[in-house]
C-alpha cells in the first residue's frame, strides 16, 4: 500500500495508577475494554485504517503483555511488506547506561535513530491509552494546507472541565495563540488530545535541543509546545468531533463501558468502514441458555449466560449462571458468575469467580466496586485510597 | 516419526441440501452463526499436527477460497504449512462424471508429489471432533491397510440415509462397506474419514478408473474389502453429516443444547475460523432472548426463542423469532414473525409479518431476498 510519509509513535507506557489492580501486572494500554477490546486497539485501528503503515509503541510499565500483544501486527492489517508495528521499549546504548523514558518527549528523543531509519515527513505522536476513532491522514492534510510546523488534535470540552486540560487558545484559521496547562480560567474550551503531528525534520531539531535542558520535564505539552509557541512556530489546532475518553479511573473505565449500551452513542463500533481490530479469540458464540433474561446489554463472544443481565457489558468467556443477576456491571474477560449471586455497579476483573450466592457492590453506591482477583475493594476503602494518591497516569515522568 | 498429509473432500457426496447449496458447497455453510462446516475438519486437521492440506472443492471453489484464505487463522504454520484450494479442471458438463476420482486424477501430480508417506482423508460435509494423529498411530499399530473411522448410531432407519455403513468382525476388521438402506436402526454410520498410505490412495484411484467412470473412491474401497485389511476405529461425541436440508438444520439446531456443545467443542481443541472484527452485540431494552446462539455484531431489540443468529443481524423491536437459524448481515423488521425457517444471509424482511413453517419440515428464504 502507498505510504503517506507518516509514521506514528504510540506512547504506551503509563501505568494507570488509578485504575488499581487491574494495572498491577498490565500497562494500561493493555487493559480490556468494549467486551472484546484493548484500549491500544484505538489508536492501533486508526493508524491502520488511516493508511499509516509503520507503527512505534513506545513501552516501559510492565511491558512484557503489551509488548507481546502488539508485536501480532497481522491483527491490525500491518503486516504488508512495507508495514510493522514495531515493539520500542527503553534500552542501554554504546556509552550510555540504561536510560528510562524521562517523559513523552523523551521516550521520543531516545529513538531517534528509529524514526530516521523509517525516514519519514512527518511523525504522529498518539497515546496508548485513549479511546475513539480519528482519521489521521484527514489530519495530515490539514497540517499540510496549514503550512504548520506542527498540528495538534483538539476536542471542545464543556466549560466547567475545561480546568482538568491542557487548554489551546487559536484564532479563526485554527492558528494556536497560547497554550495553558490546567488553567483556573479557561479562555477557551479546546482541550488538547494530545495527539500531536509534526515535521520530523524540526522536531528532530528540537528534541535534540531539550533533551540538553536540565531543568526540562522532556513532555510535550509542558516543554515542547510551550518552545514551539515561544519560537513563533506555526501551531495549528485540528478539531475534532466525536467520542473522545481518556480513562483514567476505575469509574471513568465502568463509564465508557456503559457508553456502548446507548444505541445513540457516538463510538459506532458497528461501522463496517472503520473497523475496530483486535486479537482474534476461538471461542464458540454466545450461548444464552433457557433461563437467560438480557436486557440492555453488550455482550461478546463466548459468553454463556444462564441468569439475568442488565445494562451490563460482559467480555470474552464471561460466564452468568442460573439464578445470577449482573446489573450495572462490567465483567472482564473469563468472569464466572456463580448461581444466584449478585453484581451491582461493579467492574470485575478478568478471570474472578463470584462464588454462589454472594452479594457485589451496591445499587447506588458514589463509587464502582472494583472486584480484582484476590480481594474486594469495597467502593468506600477506594475513596480513601484516591485522597492519598494524585494521579500519575497521563504524561506520567519517570525518575531515576 | 510417521507423517500424513489431509484431504478434505465432499465430491463424492451423492445428496443436495435445497437452497443453501444454490450459493456455495456445503463446506462453506454457515454453522451455529460463528463458523463455516469446513472450519471443523480443518482444525481437527491443524490441531493433529497435520499442516500439509488439500482441499478438492468440485466445481465452485470461490466460497472456499474466499473463506480458508491462506490458512493462517487455522494456526497452519506460515513457511512449513501449505493450505491448497484444489479443483476439477475439466468439470463436466454431466455432473455425474465430476466424482471424487476424476478431480484426484486431474490434481494427481499435486498427490504424487506430497513427500509424506501416510494421507488422511476427510468430509467437508461432516461435522466432529476427532484427533488425527491418534488415529494415524492406530493405524500404524495395527498393520492395517486403511483404517475408517465410524460412529455406531441407532437412528439409522431415520438419518444417514446417504451415508456408508461398515460392519466389523471381532477383530474390527471391516466385513462389509455399504450404502445405508435403512433397513436397521443400529448401524455404523461411516464417517467418510480413511487413513491410509499415500502409495495404496494412489493405486486405488487408478484402480477406480479402470473399473468405471461413475466410481467415487467409497465404492472402488468398498470392491476391495476382502483383498485389503480394513479396519475400524469407532468415535464418540457429536457427529453431523449435512446431507439435506433437515440435516443441516438439525445439526445446527442440536447445538443450542449446552451439553450436546460440550460433545463436540472440546477442552485444548479449539475451532478456528475467519475472523470477521465484529463488535460485541447490542441488546436493547426490549430484547427478549432465550435458549439460543448469536455471533457478534449484532443488534437485537425483539425476542428471539430457541434460534441461531448469525454476525452482524438486526432484529428490530417486536419482531418474533422462534426455532429459526438467521444467517448473517440479515434484517427482521418491525413486528414480523418468522418460525421454523432458515433465512439465508443479506435477506431483508420488512412488509410480510408472519412467516412460518412447519415445525417438521423448516422453511428457507432465498440468499438476498426483499420481503
Amino acid at each position: 500500500m502507498k505510504p503517506n510519509n507518516m509514521i506514528a509513535m504510540i506512547l504506551a507506557g503509563g501505568r494507570g495508577s488509578r485504575l488499581y489492580d487491574l494495572t498491577n501486572k498490565l500497562a494500561k494500554p493493555a487493559v480490556s475494554y468494549g467486551g472484546k477490546y484493548r484500549i491500544i486497539d484505538f489508536p492501533l485501528s486508526n493508524c491502520a485504517n488511516s493508511n499509516i503503515n509503520i507503527v512505534g509503541v513506545l513501552t516501559q510499565y510492565e511491558s512484557i503483555f503489551l509488548n507481546s500483544y502488539v508485536t501480532m501486527d497481522s491483527r491490525w492489517g500491518l503486516d504488508a511488506a512495507d508495514s510493522g508495528i514495531y515493539v520500542l521499549p527503553p534500552r542501554e546504548k554504546a556509552g550510555e547506561d540504561l536510560n528510562v523514558y524521562r517523559g513523552t518527549a523523551d521516550a521520543i528523543t531516545q529513538n531517534i535513530d528509529f524514526v530516521d531509519s523509517m525516514n519519514p515527513d512527518y511523525v504522529l505522536i498518539l497515546s496508548g491509552d485513549h479511546i475513539y476513532k480519528m482519521n489521521y491522514e484527514k489530519m495530515l492534510r490539514e497540517h499540510i494546507a496549514s503550512y504548520a510546523d506542527a498540528s495538534i488534535a483538539v476536542i471542545d470540552v464543556p466549560k466547567h472541565e475545561a480546568g482538568r486540560f491542557g487548554i489551546m487558545n487559536a484564532d479563526v484559521t485554527g492558528r494556536i495563540l497560547e497554550f495553558e496547562e490546567k488553567p483556573k480560567h479557561p479562555k477557551s474550551t479546546l482541550a488538547s488530545m494530545g495527539i500531536y503531528i509534526f515535521n520530523w525534520k524540526l522536531l528532530r531539531k528540537m528534541l535534540l535541543a531539550d533533551s540538553k535542558l536540565k531543568d526540562s520535564s522532556h513532555d510535550f505539552g509542558k516543554d515542547l509546545i510551550p518552545q514551539m509557541l515561544r519560537d513563533n512556530r506555526i501551531l495549528h489546532a485540528f478539531k475534532f468531533k466525536g467520542y473522545w475518553k481518556d480513562v483514567g479511573t476505575i469509574d471513568s473505565l465502568w463509564e465508557a463501558n456503559m457508553d456502548l449500551l446507548d444505541p445513540q452513542t457516538e463510538l459506532n463500533l458497528n461501522d463496517e468502514g472503520w473497523k475496530i481490530y483486535t486479537e482474534d479469540t476461538n471461542v464458540l458464540p454466545q450461548y444464552l441458555g433457557p433461563d437467560a433474561d438480557i436486557k440492555r446489554a453488550y455482550i461478546t463472544q463466548g459468553c454463556e449466560i444462564n441468569g439475568r443481565v442488565t445494562g451490563s457489558v460482559l467480555f470474552t468467556g464471561a460466564i452468568v449462571k442460573k439464578g445470577a443477576q449482573v446489573i450495572d456491571s462490567v465483567l472482564m474477560p473469563g468472569v464466572v458468575v456463580e448461581e444466584d449471586a449478585t453484581v451491582t455497579r461493579a467492574l470485575v476483573a478478568d478471570g474472578v469467580r463470584i462464588g454462589e450466592g454472594c452479594i457485589v457492590g451496591k445499587a447506588g453506591s458514589e463509587h464502582i466496586t472494583l472486584v480484582a482477583s484476590d480481594q474486594v475493594l469495597s467502593a468506600a476503602a477506594r475513596e480513601k485510597e484516591t485522597e492519598k494518591e494524585k494521579d500519575t497516569t497521563k504524561e506520567r515522568t519517570v525518575k531515576k | 516419526m510417521t507423517t500424513a498429509f489431509g484431504i478434505i473432500t465432499a465430491t463424492d457426496r451423492v445428496s443436495r441440501v435445497e437452497g443453501l447449496e444454490d450459493y456455495r458447497p456445503v463446506g462453506a455453510f454457515s454453522f451455529i452463526g460463528r463458523y463455516r462446516v469446513i472450519d471443523f475438519m480443518l482444525s481437527n486437521m491443524s490441531n493433529s499436527g497435520i499442516d500439509q492440506i488439500k482441499i478438492f472443492t468440485g466445481s465452485n471453489p470461490l466460497p472456499i477460497t474466499e473463506h480458508v484464505g491462506s490458512g493462517r487463522q487455522y494456526n497452519i504454520n506460515s513457511k512449513r504449512g501449505h493450505l491448497h484450494v484444489l479443483f476439477s479442471k475439466h468439470a463436466y458438463a454431466y455432473n455425474l462424471y465430476n466424482t471424487g476420482i476424476t478431480c484426484y486424477k486431474d490434481n494427481i501430480d499435486v498427490i504424487e508429489n506430497m513427500p509424506q508417506e501416510y494421507v488422511v482423508l476427510a468430509p467437508s460435509y461432516m461435522v466432529y471432533t476427532a484427533d488425527y494423529a491418534e488415529l494415524l498411530q492406530t493405524h500404524v499399530d495395527s498393520g492395517a491397510d486403511i483404517t475408517m473411522l465410524y460412529q455406531p448410531v441407532d437412528t439409522a432407519r431415520e438419518e444417514f440415509l446417504t451415508n456408508f455403513t461398515v460392519t466389523l468382525d471381532k477383530d474390527r476388521r471391516v466385513t462389509n462397506f455399504e450404502l445405508n438402506n435403512g433397513a436397521a436402526k443400529a448401524r455404523n454410520i461411516f464417517m467418510d474419514t480413511y487413513i491410509l498410505k499415500k502409495s495404496l490412495f494412489l493405486v486405488l484411484i487408478e484402480r477406480a478408473l479402470k473399473t468405471s467412470s461413475l466410481y467415487s473412491f467409497a465404492n472402488i474401497v468398498a470392491d476391495n474389502v476382502e483383498n485389503l485389511n480394513i479396519r475400524g476405529v469407532s468415535h464418540r461425541g457429536y457427529l453431523a453429516s449435512i446431507n439435506d436440508f433437515q440435516d443441516y438444520y438439525e445439526a445446527n439446531m442440536r447445538l443450542i443444547d449446552f451439553d450436546t456443545a460440550d460433545d463436540l467443542f472440546r477442552k485444548g481443541w479449539p475451532i478456528y475460523t475467519k475472523t470477521n472484527d465484529s463488535p460485541p452485540t447490542r441488546y436493547l431494552d426490549t430484547a427478549i432472548v432465550k435458549n439460543s446462539i448469536v455471533s457478534n455484531g449484532c443488534i437485537i431489540e425483539g425476542s428471539i426463542e430457541n434460534s441461531i443468529i448469525g454476525r452482524n443481524c438486526r432484529i428490530e423491536r417486536g419482531a418474533r423469532i422462534k426455532n429459526c437459524i438467521i444467517l448473517g448481515d440479515t434484517r427482521i423488521g418491525r413486528n414480523t414473525q418468522i418460525e421454523n425457517h432458515v433465512v439465508d444471509k443479506h435477506v431483508q424482511i420488512c412488509n410480510i409479518k408472519k412467516i412460518v413453517g412447519d415445525a417438521d419440515f423448516p422453511g428457507y428464504v432465498r440468499r438476498g431476498d426483499r420481503i
